[in-house]
């Protein structure tokens, strides 16, 4: 049986006298885990406690089946590290920075350097490959930790804040590298991050951590797959048996003031027949706004309520 | 994850034993200083005395050039524990001049842009982690302390013959051992200031600093309190003490200056070195974290 990729087991994390994380237990099975979280929630400490920058104070937290204590040098030759700050050693130049990174990792010379070169080209640096880090561009320097993160093809990538500081252009294309390096091989992805487009994007599953304590889990795929349409609409002149014959068609509606009316609309149903609904009733529709459940409502969602004993909501 | 086909691809091939993957660092470290013209011509400065030693070497084997002196041949040179004791000294005191140049880029390079998460998310400790830097102050030390002494040491037996070697063999312990001893203190403690200091010109200011300050605050404790114990203060005189007794000093005048045997006991000096030993490991274990720790 395959090992979950991250397993929380009652973790709880204290630094400098105070609890950062609260008893954190779930499982994460998908390849690419996402997590979110407003300023403070404990991102971070998470990463650096998965890492063994940390030890629990309490329970555990297992990676691919490996306790992050216990385990913890064995765990760190399967990962791959993009921390959130500047992490580069600024008179080297970009290949040697990554060559030695990937030698540290336990890769021989010769493959670190000839791995530290394709990362470097991979990413898009290969021109600048040669110039000292220091003198990289912030995006750059975003684009020569993932080549450092890499380099040595670890199982796991943890990327921590990856877009921070990035023009959109830039973040687009990181976005893609991220997804192209899940796709081609069997990796875990672990993303760190507040923007929730960045999550949307690259990942299967969503932890959303707030205060400390595990606000949600959120497989994104089933949550894609189950997802409800909404239509926000203004009408004139709409009656009881508009929204009748809409509840006919197994839509579910709800009628405010002023002949605004949300419906929930499944599958089965397309605008189109709301359209036709209304031709036939004469109703004006003055304005309609048509949306989908998106991480972003998961996300509000998960910091507005209280989470269940077990983190779940 | 070859270039021409831009995709990502595991690594399978073979990776290098754990053991011996601190090197690395050294290696690299060896890497940088070697590229800077400055430190080649420091490097081999402090390598001139022992010129000055071997020819004193060959001064006093050589009857012909003895001769060639204004005094004729003499009984003046010997080469004796006195000799190295000497020699221990003055090349400890460049050992510590080439420390202060090196020692403080060692490891404020990696803190100063964060780059020591990058290590310590990798298989390696925080230990391999310093000892892959300490041994670049060690293998650099070695060969302007213990290693020159050696050899010279090599070519006395090797001219003197008629028995010198295995009357002096026992000069070889000493040697080493003082020479361990100045080499892991002063390693260190550049270490701990490394960690500590992220400029290097502030860096060597503070290493200056932590030999030089106490040792006057130690001579002011003496003359205030009319006491030799402020002395403890002075690493280099615990050391010139340690090394002293190791050659077998009979009188300790002309090494330690004013100081006698039992104003301060060896085993004093011993504590001194180990102390500062342990502090500059307290700093490092604090300063050597992927993290700071939030307070509060």
């Amino acid at each position: 049986m395959m090992n979950p990729t991250i397993e929380l087991n009652g973790l709880e994390v204290q630094l400098g006298g105070r609890t950062i994380l609260h008893g954190l237990t779930g499982v994460l099975k998908s390849r690419a885990i996402g997590l979110l979280g407003p300023n403070g929630a404990g991102k971070s400490t998470l990463i650096n406690t998965l890492l063994g920058f940390h030890a629990p104070s309490k329970g555990s937290v297992r990676v691919l089946g490996l306790d992050s204590h216990a385990n913890g040098k064995e765990l760190r030759s399967l990962v791959g590290y993009m921390p959130e700050n500047d992490a580069f050693i600024s008179k080297m130049s970009g290949v040697r920075f990554v060559r030695y990174m990937a030698e540290v990792s336990g890769l021989p010379p010769e493959q670190a350097m000839e791995r530290a070169h394709e990362a470097f080209v991979y990413v898009g640096l290969g021109e600048a490959r040669y110039r000292p880090v220091g003198t990289y561009s912030l995006g750059m320097k975003q684009l020569a930790k993932l080549a450092q993160a890499i380099a040595h093809g670890p199982k796991v990538l943890i990327l921590d804040e990856p877009t921070n500081g990035m023009d959109p252009p830039a973040r687009k294309r990181l976005i893609e590298l991220i997804r192209e390096i899940r796709e081609a091989s069997d990796i875990c992805l672990l993303l760190s991050s507040h923007l929730l487009r960045d999550v949307e994007e690259t990942c299967d599953e969503v932890l959303i951590l707030r205060n400390g304590k595990i606000a949600s889990i959120c497989d994104l795929v089933e949550e894609r797959r189950a997802n409800r349409k909404f239509l926000e609409l203004e009408t004139i002149g709409a009656e009881a048996t508009f929204t009748s014959t809409l509840e006919g068609l197994g839509c579910e509606c709800a009628v405010f003031t002023n002949g605004r009316i949300k419906v929930v609309m499944p599958d089965s149903v397309e605008i189109k027949e709301v359209f036709k609904v209304a031709a036939d009733r004469g109703v004006q529709i003055r304005r309609m706004n048509h949306r989908r459940d998106s991480l972003e409502d998961i996300f509000l969602n998960a910091m507005e309520q209280t989470g269940a004993p077990d983190g779940r909501i | 994850m070859a270039v021409y086909k831009r995709r990502y691809a595991s690594y399978l091939g073979s990776v290098t034993p754990e053991r011996s993957r601190f090197l690395v660092l050294t290696r690299y470290a060896f890497t940088e200083l070697f590229a800077s013209r400055f430190f080649v011509i420091l490097l081999i400065l402090s390598l001139v005395p022992c010129l000055f030693f071997a020819c004193y070497i060959f001064l006093a084997n050589s009857k012909t050039v003895q001769m060639l002196l204004p005094m004729g041949p003499t009984n003046l040179f010997s080469v004796d524990a006195r000799y190295f004791t000497i020699m221990m000294i003055v090349q400890t005191q460049v050992a510590f001049l080439l420390n202060c140049w090196v020692g403080p880029v060692l490891i404020a390079g990696d803190l100063t842009n964060g780059a020591l998460p990058l290590f310590l998310s990798r298989p390696f400790s925080r230990s391999e982690y310093v000892l892959g830097k300490l041994s670049v102050l060690a293998l650099l030390l070695s060969g302007v302390t213990w290693i020159p002494c050696l050899f010279l040491f090599g070519l006395q037996a090797g001219l003197a013959r008629n028995g010198w070697l295995w009357s002096h063999v026992w000069m070889v312990v000493p040697i080493v051992v003082c020479s361990a001893i100045w080499i892991l203190m002063l390693s260190l403690l550049s270490l701990a200031v490394s960690a500590w200091v992220k400029l290097r010109i502030v860096a060597t200011g503070v290493i200056f600093i932590a030999f030089f300050v106490p040792a006057g605050l130690g001579e002011m404790f003496n003359s205030i309190m009319g006491t030799y114990w402020g002395r403890l203060l002075n690493f280099s005189d615990m050391f010139r003490l340690i090394l002293a007794q190791a050659f077998r000093e009979q009188s300790a005048s002309g090494i330690l200056g004013p100081i006698t045997w039992n104003q301060i006991p060896v085993p004093a000096a011993w504590g001194v070195l180990i102390l500062l030993c342990l502090l500059s490991l307290v700093v490092l274990n604090a300063r050597l974290r992927a993290r700071e720790a939030v307070r509060g």
